[in-house]
């Protein structure tokens, strides 16, 4: 079977003024569909830019992305954001949730961007923050919620529109052991269950501790895979 | 979006606020100006109505006439009753007008002798804008002579007083004494200078019995600016009734001069209303582009999450639309109550009379707005919260999401 997600030979240069910082060196990488993968390395090695590039939120300097037999390396920006609208799901490190939102309204917030209806919306919404154990918190806004419950909602926006694959960069990172924990075990059921890929970008022993793959980079560099 | 855009325009409650505000504002003084403004070009419309009449009909090419017996309509009832029957609901009103010398006791001045017999709400009217002392005249009074006030001082005559007039050249007696009966107190100096009034009959008897110089078409029923185009359809019907040896002119006609400043006072407002919107819609720019710099960071979440360009600049368009609109139903709900207020009637301060009196306009005005003008203002928010929004949207359509996410204020 074709692999969900391809990248190959990726190279990305950040260019600030005359400063040339080289965060991806030929990186060469396989998502089936169904993972549960991590990329794991030190801060600077490139984790969440790597993370970027396969979602289609930045274009690299060189190499190629292939998702689902399409090349999207070289897309626009408008077919990329398409392309994140239908197909990616992301899980940020500082949740991101929006602040004058409540947790059922960041839940349906890309189900709205891709015009589906009020009613269906929040019937899938509140299904995916029940899914996370989060559901008697669907009116409360982000600033009600702990750190733990915040970062559930977050996955529960990016599951209820149920995307091809969740990018969820250092999702344990602000999170206390517990939590961490809990949450864990969350996206291993979903990924079990419902088959939903997941891709992490991490340092966290815990996380590395119960995916099934775990790419290593180093210095922009796969390391071991 | 759109709820999340009024969401977001309350993250800075006092901001968003004083913004509203300043929009409110700015639709309040629109609508009030709209109001005074149709006050003005009301009170303005019926003064010269009341004054000239709505239509007149004259000789033909009567402007060009030199001689006073050439001027004369000379089968003016019957004409007067074809120009009623095209006109049912309108008052005709025939005018003799006699150049003359009139003297006092002891001073003499040339002046234009006005014959006119008006129906009983032009005359209440008249009497009630322009009679300065004494009394109107009586219907067919022979005696009785009206005065400008300053023709009077001129003349140095008061109430009671003799006054003779002059009408050499004339068809009818040529010279009569009629008894100051009133003093008339007129807009135009020059006017006052030179106008006496003396009723229908008197004037025929002293100058051309049975003929009239121009015959009046009063609408009673036209008393505003806004009801002014059905004047173009009466006047056309009157002269197809009153036929080719006669001049039909509506009062654009006659007093060019005042149709053109009336129709020069919308452009003037509509420019300064402009200019309003334009500093109201630098404060809601202002509040938008802060809004937006703000939440650039979740601006580059929300395109991460798949929100396109569009999506992104129509959330700042939403925005702005919102402060706007917010702006102008507050200034809405205050402006228009206010013109409704005023519509019942409302006079100028001392100082605003008199220079009002000076152009004709009535001591009472009354506010008046037409549904076009709250569309030209709300015409005028909605382009105001677009254009405001138009640079905001293109700064957050143009964001990279990973700069955006990355960005530190």
């Amino acid at each position: 079977m074709e692999p969900m997600l391809q990248v190959r030979n990726l190279t990305k240069v950040y260019r600030t003024d005359a400063v040339e910082t080289v965060a991806l060196r030929g990186v060469t990488l396989d998502i089936r569909a169904g993972d549960f993968v991590a990329i794991a390395g030190p801060s600077g090695s490139g984790k969440s830019t790597l993370l970027h590039l396969m979602g289609g939120l930045d274009h690299p300097t060189g190499g190629e992305i292939w998702f689902e037999g399409q090349r999207i390396d070289r897309l626009g920006r408008d077919r990329l954001a398409h392309l994140r609208l239908w197909n990616v799901g992301y899980v940020f490190q500082a949740y991101n949730l929006i602040p004058v939102l409540t947790a059922l309204e960041n839940a349906a917030f890309v189900l709205e961007l891709r015009g589906v209806g009020r009613a269906e919306r929040e019937r899938l919404a509140y299904r995916a923050l029940e899914q996370l154990g989060v559901a008697h918190l669907a009116h409360r806004r982000p600033n009600q919620l702990s750190g733990g419950e915040q970062q559930r909602v977050a996955v529960a926006r990016a599951l209820a529109a149920a995307p091809r694959v969740i990018l969820a960069d250092e999702p344990t990172a602000n999170l206390d052991s517990r939590t961490g924990r809990a949450l864990i075990e969350h996206l291993q059921q979903l990924n079990a269950e419902q088959g939903i890929t997941f891709v992490f970008s991490t340092h966290d022993p815990r996380l590395l501790a119960e995916v099934r793959r775990t790419v290593h980079l180093v210095d922009g560099q796969v390391a071991a895979a | 979006m759109g709820h999340l855009a009024w969401r977001n325009i309350w993250r800075h409650r006092s901001r968003s606020l004083t913004t509203i505000g300043a929009v409110a504002v700015v639709v309040f003084f629109t609508l009030v100006d709209f109001g005074l403004v149709g006050a003005v070009r009301d009170g303005l419309y019926a003064s010269l109505t009341d004054v000239a009449g709505h239509i007149q009909v004259h000789v033909r090419n009567y402007r060009e006439l030199r001689e006073f017996r050439e001027t004369l309509i000379r089968d003016s009832a019957v004409l007067a009753q074809r120009v009623q029957r095209v006109a049912p609901g309108g008052l005709v009103v025939g005018v003799l007008e006699v150049p003359a010398l009139v003297a006092g006791e002891t001073r003499a001045r040339g002046a234009q002798i006005v014959g006119l017999e008006q129906p009983e709400p032009l005359r209440a009217r008249f009497a009630r804008s322009y009679l300065d002392a004494g009394r109107m005249l009586q219907e067919g009074e022979r005696d009785g002579i009206l005065l400008g006030a300053a023709l009077a001082r001129t003349l140095r005559v008061e109430l009671g007083d003799t006054v003779y007039v002059y009408a050499p050249g004339t068809e009818g007696l040529g010279a009569s004494a009629y008894t100051l009966v009133g003093l008339i107190r007129l807009p135009d100096a020059l006017a006052e200078a030179r106008l006496a009034y003396v009723s229908l009959a008197a004037a025929q008897e002293l100058a051309a019995p049975g003929a009239v110089s121009r015959l009046e078409l009063h609408l009673p029923q036209v008393r505003r600016i806004a009801d002014d185009p059905k004047v173009a359809e009466v006047q056309q019907a009157v002269q197809a009734a009153a036929g080719a040896g006669y001049s039909v002119e509506s009062w654009h006609q006659v007093n060019p001069a005042l149709a053109q400043l009336n129709e020069l006072l919308t452009p003037f407002l509509l420019i300064f209303t402009g200019i309003l919107f334009v500093l109201a819609g630098l404060m809601v720019v202002n509040t938008v582009y802060l809004n937006l710099m703000e939440r650039i960071r979740e601006f580059g979440v929300i395109m991460a999450l798949g929100a396109g360009r569009r999506s992104v600049a129509a959330m700042v368009l939403w925005e702005s639309l919102w402060l706007c609109a917010s702006g102008a139903v507050a200034g809405t709900l205050a402006g228009l109550p206010l013109v409704w207020y005023l519509g019942r009637g409302f006079s100028l301060p001392v100082v605003l009379q008199e220079v009002g009196a000076a152009f004709g306009y009535p001591r009472v005005l009354y506010a008046s707005i037409q549904p076009l003008e709250i569309l030209v203002t709300v015409a005028f928010v909605v382009a105001t919260g677009v254009l405001a929004a138009w640079w905001p949207a293109r700064v957050a359509g143009s964001l990279q999401p990973v700069e955006a996410m990355r960005f530190v204020p």
